[in-house]
């Protein structure tokens, strides 16, 4: 009888103990292989805790560098303004998750009658935009957004206004106002439609807000148009001190703020020369740490949990082995060679693992998400791929091995007779 | 013999058998007690994140008459929740003099009108910490010379380098600042810091000349608080801003201040902060949630590779329970003896465990430790300022994360495993007790 067929024989006549090894190998390896989601899902939610602290770098006019000229309102800087061919180029850096400009216009609103619009203090405030989610009104809390959607870069005509204006003055969402920059200088009259109306969180009243421009302005009387439709307010308007001077773009994953920096700053139609760029992850340096500190503990949970499971195999393979002292004296009285013995052993558990460790890999698919939903929490992130497959199988199988190899070495030191001696 | 005996001699003449039991139950209860602490800390870390992540609310007192007292603030800080970080904020007008009353010269050319009796005044700006003031932290300001107020008292005030050089100020000199209403508060200040803008001040042109960056003074709270209400001593202010530990807990925080009474809420506005909160919120507690399906999943697989692995051991004891049963011993008795055996070891196994997981948790514990002090070592080597690094860890004021093995989570490990023990033995012995010693002995390999 060779020993393939003795493995085999083996392992269907002892069934049931064949099934609890089963078990305990499926019950092992599922464990570990959700183990290895945990800690994948685990560094991508990390990184998307991240990405929320709204880490981002500012580029700027870098107006030392750039000559300096007298106009009507005093001296102006003549440095060039950030074009919207450099703003999407620096966009298309991988790693940036969005961006925002500001081009500040005062213009004076009227509705479909041709009315100026009502409100409590004369003048308005409007941030020509390309994504004003990432303006930092929004970003900071101080606004938010509670009707309609934000502007978006391909939006050519947007406008979002606040509650009280549209309350003031019967707006809602689609309807169309004419922004007139300066009649006298014969500045187009752009058409807008209203496409979401904030509301205001921030405390105006609070001193702490006046330092600029922005801050002689009421908050209800701040806007936020499309940048096509701020360029076209200014068109005409001939003056030079009108341009964007910052742009601000966020990155994903705050960790690599400084290497996408670098990444920018490796564009070589930019001249870096006349714009400075200024980092911003306040946020993000404060929760680092702590942020850091869970990754490690997770990161040293699953690799309790794996060491732990090797360790439970090899003890449970020895336990296995062991018990057939006797059967293992017996095969070698009738003249089996050794070697013969221990790989019918490896062959033996090698079968069992051969079944198991597919069906783990089904089954650790489920276990997570299944025990998540059980208690109201979502798994989505944990997710089992065929790599943490292959290394659970491959480690997995050297492991069995040994542990066999190991666990027979006492039975093998000894002669058949001395075997079958000590046995009870 | 009787059971007991017969259960410690089994344990003791089967070293083997016993050992690797022992050494079985003691890594599962190990590898149990180690993910409770490592979950213990892992909320810690996750409460320091929420606390780094400064919710806070901010209190408009600026209607008050008499502004938030200082017996109202410490009633606000005696609140459940507080981090006890807070920032305390006066803003007034005041008329600059020189230390003899001749009244000292602003910047006036780049202002857009200069109202009446604000010929010589400017804005007086005053912060429990003039570093944490908006100026210096978004609007560009920098000391140039001199040190930041940080006391509430001391009448000192940080003056414009353009403002010093106006009126041939320098550090240690003393002006008078006296207020713009006409009730004659006057107060004798120093200069302690001479401060410069790095950007420049967009709304010139359109600012009254007090707001010009040149001719803001900054001073400490009860300089602000004399001028504003005429109080010597117990300086109020206009503005709060409480930091709280959990932003989710604001809401509840600014009810409990809403209660306080002796003061005239309605007249206040108090607003949230917390949109660095929300906006990480999601997928912080993505985060808790991994942490706990990694618990719940090792747990689970924990309890079952413990049963499967009493019910394999009890197995290969087939033979030895028929020829007890043949030997007249009744079931019950040979049943009590098994579980004897597996709770003996299970005892010593968990009272070892103790020892094993609190060893495995301080090496986890002292090794987030060292990646902390790496780290702080690390900043003071940029910087060369000691001073600076230590402050901004203890600024936060995060609570030290500590793995330990809680009494609890021992307790319940107890609990769960002794039963657990049992409970397999138990079920595992049934299908063999079900049988009589003949069938068991005959079917014997």
């Amino acid at each position: 009888m060779n020993l393939g067929l003795r493995a085999i024989l083996y392992t269907v006549r002892k069934w049931k103990k064949t099934l609890l090894v089963f078990f305990l190998l499926l019950a092992i390896t599922t464990l570990v292989l959700s183990g290895l989601a945990i800690a994948d899902a685990q560094k991508e939610q990390a990184e998307k805790v991240r990405g929320t602290t709204g880490a981002s770098f500012t580029v700027e006019r870098n107006l030392s560098t750039g000559g300096w000229s007298n106009g009507s309102g005093g001296s102006y800087s003549t440095q060039e303004f950030i074009s919207e061919d450099v703003i999407k180029e620096i966009a298309s850096v991988d790693g940036i998750a969005g961006y925002d400009a500001s081009l500040i216009v005062h213009e004076d609103f009227f509705n479909e009658d041709g009315e100026a619009l009502k409100t409590e203090r004369y003048g308005f405030y409007s941030y020509g935009s390309y994504n004003s989610e990432y303006n930092a009104m929004f970003l900071s809390g101080r606004f938010e957004l509670v009707e309609g959607s934000h502007i978006t870069e391909d939006m050519k005509n947007g406008l979002i206004i606040s509650r009280d204006l549209a309350d003031w003055n019967g707006l809602e969402i689609g309807d169309t106002l004419t922004g007139i920059y300066y009649s006298e200088s014969n500045t187009p009259a752009v058409d807008m439609e209203i496409v979401g109306i904030f509301d205001i969180v921030a405390d105006k009243d609070d001193a702490v807000n006046l330092y600029d421009n922005a801050s002689y302005f009421d908050y209800s009387n701040y806007t936020f148009c499309s940048m096509e439709a701020a360029e076209g307010l200014l068109e005409g308007w001939g003056d030079e001190n009108e341009g964007i001077s910052e742009a601000y773009f966020y990155v994903s994953d705050a960790a690599q703020l400084d290497s996408v920096i670098e990444e920018v700053q490796k564009i070589s139609s930019i001249n870096w020369n006349n714009f400075n760029i200024t980092t911003n992850d306040e946020v993000y340096q404060n929760i680092s740490s702590a942020l850091s500190d869970t990754e490690t503990l997770i990161t040293t949970l699953i690799v309790v949990i794996t060491a732990v499971s090797m360790v439970l195999i090899t003890l449970i393979l020895s336990m296995s082995i062991r018990s057939r002292k006797r059967e293992t004296g017996i095969l070698l009285a009738v003249g089996i060679a050794k070697p013969a013995v221990i790989l019918q052993y490896v062959l033996e558990t090698l079968l069992i693992a051969a079944v198991a460790f597919p069906l783990a890999y089904l089954s650790s698919k489920q276990v997570a998400g299944a025990l998540g939903t059980l208690f109201g929490k979502a798994a989505e992130n944990v997710i089992v791929t065929p790599e943490h497959f292959m290394l659970v199988a491959i480690v997995g199988g050297i492991l069995l091995v040994a542990a066999v190899l190991v666990s027979s070495i006492s039975a093998l030191r000894l002669k058949p007779r001395q075997i079958l001696a000590q046995m009870e | 013999m009787n059971l007991c005996k017969r259960a410690f001699l089994y344990s003791t003449r089967k070293k083997g058998k016993t050992l690797t039991l022992l050494a079985f139950l003691l890594v599962m209860a190990t590898l149990m007690l180690t993910c409770f602490s490592i979950q213990s800390a892992t909320e810690t870390a996750n409460s320091n994140i929420k606390k780094a992540l400064l919710g806070y609310f901010t209190i408009n007192g600026k209607q008050l008459e008499g502004g938030i007292t200082e017996e109202v603030r410490e009633q606000i800080l005696g609140i459940d929740g507080l981090s006890g970080r807070y920032t305390l904020r006066s803003y007034s007008y005041a008329e600059y003099c020189d230390a003899q009353g001749n009244p000292l010269a602003i910047n006036t050319e780049e202002a857009a009108q200069i109202p009446e009796g604000y010929e010589h005044a400017g804005k007086i700006v005053a912060n429990s910490n003039s570093q944490d003031d908006s100026y210096f932290t978004e609007g560009g300001f920098e000391l140039t010379q001199g040190e930041p107020i940080t006391t509430e008292g001391g009448n000192q005030v940080l003056i414009h380098e353009k403002f010093a050089q106006r009126n041939g100020l320098s550090v240690g000199d003393t002006m008078l600042l006296k207020d713009v209403e006409g009730k004659n508060r006057t107060i004798l200040v120093t200069v302690a810091g001479i401060f410069t803008n790095t950007k420049e001040q967009d709304s010139i042109g359109i600012a009254p000349s007090y707001d010009l960056y040149d001719n803001i003074v900054f001073t400490d709270l009860s300089t602000a608080a004399s001028l504003l209400y005429g109080t010597e001593d117990g300086a109020s202010v206009q503005y709060g801003d409480f930091y709280v530990d959990n932003p989710d807990e604001l809401e509840r925080i600014m009810d409990e201040v809403k209660d306080i009474p002796g003061v005239a809420w309605e007249d206040c506005t108090l607003t949230r902060y917390d949109n660095d909160y929300q906006n990480a919120k999601e997928s912080l507690e993505g985060l808790q949630n991994i942490v706990f399906i990694a618990i719940a999943v090792v747990s689970v697989i924990c309890f079952l590779v413990l049963a499967l692995f009493l019910t394999l051991r009890l197995r290969g004891r087939i033979h030895e329970t028929g020829i007890y049963l043949a030997m007249g011993i009744s079931k019950g008795s040979v049943l009590l003896q098994y579980l004897l055996e597996v709770v003996l070891v299970a005892a010593i196994a968990l009272v070892i465990s103790f020892g094993t997981s609190t060893v495995i948790s301080h090496q986890i514990g002292s090794s987030l430790l060292s990646q902390v002090t790496s780290e702080t070592y690390e900043t003071v080597d940029l910087t060369g300022e000691n001073e600076a690094a230590e402050e901004s860890t203890k600024d936060l004021n995060l609570a030290e994360i500590e793995v330990a093995v809680s009494g609890e989570d021992y307790a319940m490990v107890w609990a769960f495993g002794m039963s657990l023990c049992v409970a397999s033995t138990a079920l595992a012995a049934y299908p063999i007790m079900k049988m009589k010693p003949k069938s068991i002995l005959s079917q014997m390999s």
